[in-house]
């Protein structure tokens, strides 16, 4: 059954030179209990779009234009008191990146997980709450007595936890987990991921996991979703991702962490920068970086294609699948001077439409 | 464990302290250069007067038995007579003192209550018409001057209006006898005490209010006050609770510090509303060689700076469980 049902959002936020199309035209569906995983370069868009679900964005955003179904629930035409009261925590929580700084110094873990619970269950006593607290600790894995201890005194991955607990304590439908692990070590991170993964499939709450490392999702996610320049350019499930990807965009991620198809491959970068998500214009957004552009690649704007079971991907190339896959595993391909266009007509179109503006 | 020794260390050093200022207040006031005794002896004495003085005063002992015999006078309040007043310094400084602390204490509490609230409204509603609304009355009231803030009160309230008294601290006699209650607890005195009040308050309101906003901005960029928002609490206890509880930290010190320094008085205020105060009585003292008042007066400030020090110490233990004892 579907939990979220989001459909053609647009995130833009103001800046001087026009609107940041931070998510720009992102559909994306998630049932209730899975893990869906976002990818993508830093700047591509993965904070924005999840923030969009819990409307929880700085002033200078706008959802200019979509709509995000919540079990029925259209979000964006909530007035802020029946956000707060109907959605914020009690079903979308969140997971920060640094789990320290997400609590607030001055009060204990425990006062701060009662704070929320009790302002969303009317009838729950604070001994209730501090004992759900307590049980939370315990099943994460932290002495249940360091409810009573402020932030600063919990190491990393213990605060990460403390964190979970925060996130768990109302049972959310969903969790946004940005990065949640990306400030742990190596180690910690792995169990902190196996503790998330467990708790949430006892409470059943589908989740949203960020990142910008290809091997976490593969471990944690049902789904992943592939964002670039503000789009989702590739989503299929974990597998299918990992293993048979038609995106160049998702196949030069993958070189770029070998140890996930266990190829003893070469890591390979994509070279090049993400793209302005001020006016992009028309065309691929990663037609610059791709080893594969052609002509129409320049001009016109994919559009999602279905390979079946869930697997839609945004490249005009996308049913020359063995090509891409083989080509994208040789490093020669990605080298910079190969890519970007030929003879380079946008260098003057782009100089021509700056000029005209003016 | 940890706390209480904090408390116990920082008491023994605070103990440390007074006994450092004493004897530097020591050694300003008898050491000073030329000769020691000159500054207590006062002009058109006879041999025999001076002899008979400075064996009043303990100057012919040795330095020693002289600095032992003034801390058992600091300790006891014992400083003396005025030169001036003929009277003991102890009767004529500690009325002035209480006068400064009620006045001032007033304007403070009245500044810092203000400005704290102020400042974190500015930060919360940042880039709004509110707050740079704010950002100009708040320097307006800075850049003013004391004396012309408190002469365009007094026309407006006094003068125009005629709703408040103005000068001194009561009605009648203007003596400044009675009790505590008798002299601070009336309605009399508190018309009296309203427009220097709101004078100090106006002077002293820019900087928890400029202080108070600043650190609301670093607060609200961090990550705790977004998963605050994300937890769906109301505004005000995200704004109250966490902001402003957060943002008010560096204020503690500051707010120590001011009430030490305004406890010296205010020499323009206390002229403008002919308030009987610490500051012009300094004034008065050192222009005319009262070494006794000068140097009670001096103890009183500086007593208060060390202890307000000692009292911030202890509220920022209390407001800030990050502070490390060590
Ligand atoms: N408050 C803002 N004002 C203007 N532009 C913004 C703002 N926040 C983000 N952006 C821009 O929007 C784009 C997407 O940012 P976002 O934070 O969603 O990316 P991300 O994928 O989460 O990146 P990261 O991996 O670094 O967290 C970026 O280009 C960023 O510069
Ligand atoms: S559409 Fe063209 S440029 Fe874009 S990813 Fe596919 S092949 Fe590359
Ligand atoms: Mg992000």
């Amino acid at each position: 059954m579907t939990l979220l049902d989001i459909t053609n959002l647009k995130t833009y936020y103001r800046a001087e030179d026009g609107w940041v199309r931070a998510t720009d035209d992102v559909s994306l569906s998630i049932e209730r209990g899975e893990t869906v995983g976002l990818v993508g370069e830093s700047g591509s868009g993965k904070t924005t779009l999840a923030k969009s679900i819990i409307r929880l964005l700085p002033d200078n955003a706008e959802i200019v234009d979509g709509s995000v179904a919540f079990d029925g629930t259209e979000i964006t035409e909530l007035t802020d008191s029946e956000l707060r009261k109907q959605l914020r925590w009690s079903e979308i929580s969140m997971i920060p990146q640094n789990a320290m700084n997400g609590f607030d110094p001055v009060y204990t873990v425990g006062q701060q997980i009662v704070q929320v619970i009790r302002y969303h269950e009317d009838g729950t006593s604070k001994a209730e709450a501090r004992e759900r607290a307590r049980s939370l600790f315990d099943e994460l894995g932290i002495e249940p007595d360091r409810v009573d201890d402020y932030p600063h005194q919990f190491s990393g991955g213990m605060a990460q936890r403390a964190m979970i607990a925060l996130a768990l304590a109302l049972s959310p439908s969903l969790v946004l987990a940005d990065e949640p692990t990306t400030a742990l070590d190596v180690v910690i991170q792995d169990r902190i991921l196996e503790t998330i993964k467990k708790m949430q499939k006892e409470l059943n709450s589908a989740m949203i996991m960020i990142t910008h490392d290809m091997s976490v999702v593969s471990e944690t996610c049902d789904r992943i979703a592939v964002v670039y320049g503000g789009r989702i350019i590739e989503i299929a499930d974990a597998e299918t991702i990992i293993t048979n990807p038609r995106h160049p965009y998702t196949l030069g991620l993958r070189n770029a962490f070998p140890d996930i198809n266990d190829d003893d491959q070469e890591l390979i970068s994509i070279p090049g920068t993400p793209p302005e998500l001020v006016d992009p214009g028309e065309g691929c957004r990663f037609a610059p970086r791709c080893p594969f552009a052609e002509e129409a690649c320049w001009e016109v704007t994919p559009e999602p294609e279905s390979y079946g079971d869930g697997h839609e991907v945004e490249c005009h190339r996308a049913d020359e699948v063995e090509l891409l896959q083989t080509e994208a595993g040789k490093k020669e391909t990605w080298l910079e001077q190969e890519i970007g266009r030929p003879d380079d007509p946008t260098a003057d179109r782009a100089t021509a439409e700056v000029e005209s503006d003016d | 464990m940890g706390l209480r020794e904090y408390v116990v260390r920082r008491f023994l050093q605070l103990i440390v302290t007074f006994w450092a200022f004493f004897t530097l207040l020591f050694v300003l006031f008898r050491m000073m250069p030329g000769d020691p005794t000159s500054m207590f002896i006062l002009d058109g004495m006879t041999p025999e007067q001076r002899e008979q003085r400075i064996a009043e005063l303990g100057l012919d002992q040795p330095l020693y038995v002289q600095y032992v015999e003034y801390i058992r006078q600091l300790l006891t309040g014992d400083f003396g007579q005025s030169f001036i007043y003929r009277e003991p310094v102890t009767d004529i400084i500690l009325i002035r003192f209480m006068n400064t602390i009620v006045l001032m204490g007033t304007a403070l509490v009245f500044a810092y209550l203000i400005g704290v609230t102020f400042g974190a409204l500015m930060g919360w509603w940042r880039n709004s018409r509110f707050e740079r609304g704010g950002i100009i009355v708040t320097l307006m009231a800075r850049s003013s001057p004391e004396f012309w803030v408190g002469i365009v009160l007094l026309s407006v309230f006094v003068f125009w209006l005629g709703w408040f008294p103005s000068s001194g601290m009561r009605t009648t006699g203007g003596e400044l006898g009675g009790g505590f209650v008798a002299r601070y607890g009336s309605l009399d005195f508190l018309r009296h005490l309203f427009l220097p009040a709101l004078t100090g308050a106006i002077v002293y309101l820019a900087t928890p209010t400029l202080l108070m906003r600043s650190t609301m901005l670093d607060v609200l960029n961090a990550d705790f006050i977004e998963i605050k928002k994300a937890e769906g609490l109301p505004e005000r206890t995200v704004l109250y609770k966490h902001a402003a509880r957060n943002s008010i930290l560096p204020l503690v010190t500051v707010a120590a510090i001011a009430t030490g320094a305004a406890m010296g008085g205010s020499v323009v205020i206390e002229t403008v509303f002919n308030w009987p105060g610490m500051g012009r009585e300094m004034v008065r003292a050192v222009n005319n060689n009262d070494y006794p008042v000068a140097m009670a007066a001096f103890f009183l400030m500086g007593s208060v700076v060390i202890l307000m020090n000692f009292v911030a110490d202890l509220a920022y233990v209390y407001l800030d469980p990050r502070v490390e004892y060590e």
